[in-house]
């Protein structure tokens, strides 16, 4: 394509268009891709690159500004901001999700919290126990 | 970038003549086509020989109505047709541009050799020896024949039909031969006709007169049942 | 700031077997306004009406404030049209038309048009005959998009064409929103570009707006909520119930006033949520028009 391939990249599949684009996002300032006080697409260009809506890239320019990930300028355009840790923020959002989900279904099927718990020791164990990933153990596992 | 603020309610000539010439551009091998038909009509009508003469105006007749007429159909049934009158009103014009360069487009096709040949016809009348008589009666067809044309390319216009385009047509055809008939044998033209000298009667000039006026009328009702249209496409 | 490019207020128009019914929207400049609807729900006439192809019964017409269809040479002068029964002349060659075009409009770009000659993959010396259905499209598209419009109304101007060249023309109606003064409005059957592109929706159905706002404040009201249903409950009543579907014990509902309070409403009435998801547009639009329909038949 003209402009060459967009550095995001959407998928009609992936869940709403602006939470991908926050996704994303979010992922380049984790591995520094986007580094801290870095000046980022305005909204309107990255809504001509990714042939999104100006509104649906607007949306998720204003809830990065809200978790505090980017800083946007009147006139000057749109930065990623200072002094902020996105790693663990980054999945701190995805874990409430999920430890929500898991409680729901676990109430669904009858559990108590404390088997809750329990079971999510388990999982920890397992994760545990998987790293670190040698030869050896992957051998061992086969 | 602002264009020249314009009126809206007067035409934009230089529209029109896009539209005309577009519609030549287009048609340009039918009206090349058309010109051998009748400069050979022409040809027959300056050798000057009675009886050929009569016949090569019958002939006439259908050469400059038969051009006449398709043209007429193909710039305006087939804007329809084809589907191109989208294409045509998404450009900045109206009915009234439209209107008028379809008006033209045609007319103006018609009135060259129409021209030329009644000029050529009436210039033979006048020659020392010729039946001067006959030129009120020539004068009267050939307008005659303006009138049709106008008449088909208003049906065109208006009702972008192949069926009433059809009707006007045949009507038209129909029409001069009865027309001419009649005119043969009216009071004020008949006797002078095979005359030496010219005789312009008030018959004569009343029916020169009317065609003229119906044939204006034809035009002015033209824009007049366009402006009225509320659906254009 | 935000000036009104497009603005239908009150807009009727009777025909024998249908009624365009007191049709009203506004269309801001900059922006992209997504029009869905089934066949015959009204949409062209809409556009031509935009247009002044089409003079309507009552209500004003507003388009970069000109009056339509009084004043519609001047505003056609920064429009580009496009619907899908409109044809160029297949005895021209499409370098034929772009020359009329550029002769007509002093905006043209003929370098532009040159650039989108090559990215639609067209050849100017052809003639529009020759030419398959996706390419008239894109040539008509190439002869709109040229004269750089200040307002672009396309009637359908993805349908018939292949996955690629939908891609193309929708990265070139994007660009051209690059520059904030320029405005679409467009019809397509096509949700998913729609969805994707569109900054407004509007929803017509049998000659009535259904529904006109914000791409976002629409995908976020509507909602589609599974529920498990214990035999003893009843099943809760929350605000905006559209369609109840699935079982008694296992029942889908779809709203389209979502609020987030409504999770812990039904677990009071020992119902648990399984699920909430969002809604396609398409998804949308189909139980939109489906639950009007059951209140207003024909």
């Amino acid at each position: 394509m003209h402009s060459g391939p967009s550095s995001i990249v959407l998928s009609q599949t992936g869940g709403p268009l602006y939470q991908q684009i926050m996704d994303q996002i979010k992922q380049k300032i984790a591995v520094e891709e986007w580094k801290a006080g870095d000046e980022i697409p305005s909204i309107r260009q990255l809504a001509v690159d990714l042939r999104v809506s100006v509104i649906t890239v607007k949306r998720a320019y204003l809830e990065l500004e809200r978790e505090g990930l980017i800083v946007t300028q009147h006139g000057k355009g749109s930065f990623v901001a200072t002094g902020i840790a996105v790693g663990p923020h980054l999945y701190e959002q995805k874990l409430s999700v999920h430890l929500e989900e898991a409680a729901r279904l676990g109430t669904t099927i009858g559990m108590s919290g404390r088997e809750l718990v329990s079971r999510l020791r388990k999982a920890l164990d397992e994760v545990d126990d998987a790293r670190p990933v040698s030869p050896k153990s992957l051998k061992e596992s086969q | 970038m602002n264009s020249a603020p314009t009126n809206y309610a007067r035409t934009n000539y230089a529209m029109v003549r896009r539209l005309i010439l577009k519609d030549w551009y287009l048609n340009r091998w039918m009206i090349i086509g058309s010109i051998p038909a009748g400069l050979a009509s022409l040809a027959i009508v300056l050798t000057g020989k009675q009886v050929a003469f009569l016949l090569s105006i019958i002939l006439l007749c259908m050469v400059i109505i038969g051009v006449g007429a398709q043209l007429a159909v193909v710039t305006t049934i087939n804007e329809r047709k084809e589907q191109t009158l989208a294409f045509i009103m998404s450009l900045p014009v109206s009915w009234r541009e439209y209107t008028a360069a379809k008006i033209l487009a045609n007319l103006i096709i018609f009135l060259i050799p129409w021209l030329a040949i009644t000029a050529g016809a009436l210039g033979i009348l006048l020659l020392p020896g010729a039946t001067h008589g006959l030129i009120p009666f020539i004068a009267i067809m050939a307008v005659e024949m303006l009138v049709t044309t106008c008449l088909i390319i208003a049906a065109g216009v208006i009702t972008e039909s192949q069926a009433w385009l059809t009707v006007a047509i045949l009507c038209s055809s129909l029409g001069l031969n009865i027309l001419g008939y009649v005119f043969a044998h009216t009071r004020g033209i008949a006797p002078q006709m095979w005359g030496m000298s010219v005789h312009w009667t008030a018959a004569s000039c009343t029916i020169l007169l009317a065609e003229f006026l119906v044939a204006a009328l034809i035009l002015a009702l033209t824009f007049f049942v366009q402006s009225r249209k509320t659906d254009f496409l | 700031m935000n000036d009104v490019c497009v603005r239908l207020e009150g807009v009727s128009k009777r025909y024998p077997h249908f009624l365009l019914d007191n049709i009203s929207l506004d269309l801001p400049v900059g922006s992209i306004l997504g029009f869905i609807g089934a066949n015959g729900a009204g949409k062209s006439t809409t556009i031509r009406i935009l247009m002044g192809l089409v003079r309507q019964d009552s209500g004003s017409v507003q388009v970069l404030g000109h009056a339509m269809p009084a004043e519609q040479t001047a505003a056609k002068l920064d429009i580009g049209y496009v619907s899908e029964d409109m044809r160029l002349y297949g005895s021209a060659t499409l370098a034929w038309h772009m020359n009329f075009i550029a002769s007509i409009y002093p905006q043209w770009d003929q370098s532009y048009a040159d650039t989108l000659v090559r990215r639609f993959d067209l050849r100017p010396e052809q003639k529009i005959k020759g030419l398959s259905h996706g390419q008239r499209v894109k040539a008509a598209l190439l002869l709109a998009l040229g004269r750089q419009p200040r307002l672009l109304l396309l009637d359908e101007p993805t349908t018939g064409l292949d996955p690629v060249a939908r891609r193309e023309v929708l990265a070139e109606l994007m660009a051209v929103l690059a520059d904030e003064r320029r405005t679409i409005f467009f019809s397509s059957h096509n949700t998913l570009d729609v969805e994707q592109i569109s900054d407004r929706i509007a929803f017509i159905d049998r000659g009535r707006i259904i529904a006109l706002e914000e791409k976002e404040d629409l995908l976020d009201r509507w909602r589609r909520v599974r529920l498990v249903v214990p035999p003893s409950a009843v099943l809760p009543q929350f605000p905006g119930i559209v369609e109840v579907g699935g079982t008694e014990r296992l029942p889908v509902l779809i709203t389209n006033h979502f609020d987030p309070a409504v999770v812990s409403l039904c677990q009071d009435r020992g119902a648990t949520v399984q699920s909430i998801d969002s809604m396609t547009l398409e998804e949308i639009f189909v139980a939109n028009v489906q639950s009007r329909r059951e209140l207003q038949p024909a």
